[in-house]
């Protein structure tokens, strides 16, 4: 099991703080040193299972942006799918190619592929089922509403579409 | 009064959405194909209904703290969904559950029997 590290705790400590002003609203002494002990309590347990690596890395001002407009990004393919979902949905759901697809990823950092995992499962029609290791490489095998391609790598530009650069760029 | 109605515009959307998701889990095929339709619900269902409630605690309510707790309600179920849908999914293909029809391509199964 990994070692509590200072900053690994700190970091964890400022995100249960600002959850709790978040849901308390309320400024009073009283509640931020309850919230403050109750964080500090928190993050002491937790902070080695949450952060393994460099605790302040969204620090950053290109990291930060990045962040943000991939939010704008995401949110577009996210319309994009779920018209495209809604579609086959009122259609009487016989439109559909159910497969299962192996896909490339170029991200190296773990982190960067939990969230293009979770990014991909969010959009309506893909579900990401295992990442596996071969060669050096890493592998997505995602449940596709509808197989419009077999091969892998044309599968993955059209599964990933823009989310795989911009979340390159946010943990670069 | 034109507030009102890109509120009540935002929330049909949502409920609209919601409503292709619940028509998708009854009638898709397969385990795997309903949950495909589900993630309608937790995505846009919920996105559509939380900025119209978002826009009514803000300017109809006038409440800070009502409009905060919905934002880190509608982020905590975009965050926290995918991780249960991969989970459920994963466990469904590795219980057994197979869709009737043969899939267009079954990587994983093939990978599956290699190991």
């Amino acid at each position: 099991m990994q070692k509590t590290r200072f900053p690994a705790v700190l970091s964890t400590f400022v995100l249960c703080f600002a959850f709790w002003i978040l849901l308390t609203w309320s400024f009073e002494i009283q509640e931020l040193a309850a919230g403050a002990v109750v964080s500090l309590a928190a993050a002491l347990f937790a902070a080695r299972f949450f952060i393994h690596e460099k605790s302040f890395r969204l620090v950053h001002p290109r990291r930060f942006f990045s962040l943000l407009a991939y939010v704008f990004v995401f949110l577009g393919e996210l319309i994009k799918a779920n018209l495209d979902m809604a579609r086959r949905c009122f259609g009487g759901c016989r439109d559909i190619n159910p497969g299962i697809v192996k896909v490339p990823v170029d991200l190296p950092d773990g982190y960067a592929q939990a969230m293009l995992a979770n990014s991909i499962t969010l959009t309506p029609g893909t579900i990401t089922l295992d990442i596996a290791e071969e060669d050096g490489k890493s592998y997505y095998y995602i449940h596709w509403i509808d197989v419009s391609e077999t091969d892998r790598e044309k599968a993955g530009d059209a599964i990933k579409g823009r989310m795989e650069k911009w979340i390159g760029r946010i943990w670069k | 009064m034109a507030l009102r109605i890109v509120i009540d515009v935002l929330i049909a959307i949502g409920a609209i959405f919601a409503l292709a998701g619940t028509i998708g889990l009854l009638k898709m095929p397969d385990t795997f194909s309903r949950m495909q339709a589900s993630t309608c619900i937790s995505t846009m269902g919920v996105i559509g209904v939380a900025l119209g409630a978002l826009l009514y605690a803000i300017f109809i309510m006038n409440s800070a703290s009502t409009a905060i707790k919905i934002a880190v309600i509608a982020l905590l179920i975009i965050t926290v969904n995918p991780i249960g849908a991969h989970t459920i999914a994963k466990g469904a293909y590795r219980a057994g559950i197979r869709p009737e029809k043969r899939m267009e391509t079954d990587d994983y199964g093939r990978d599956l029997e290699d190991e």
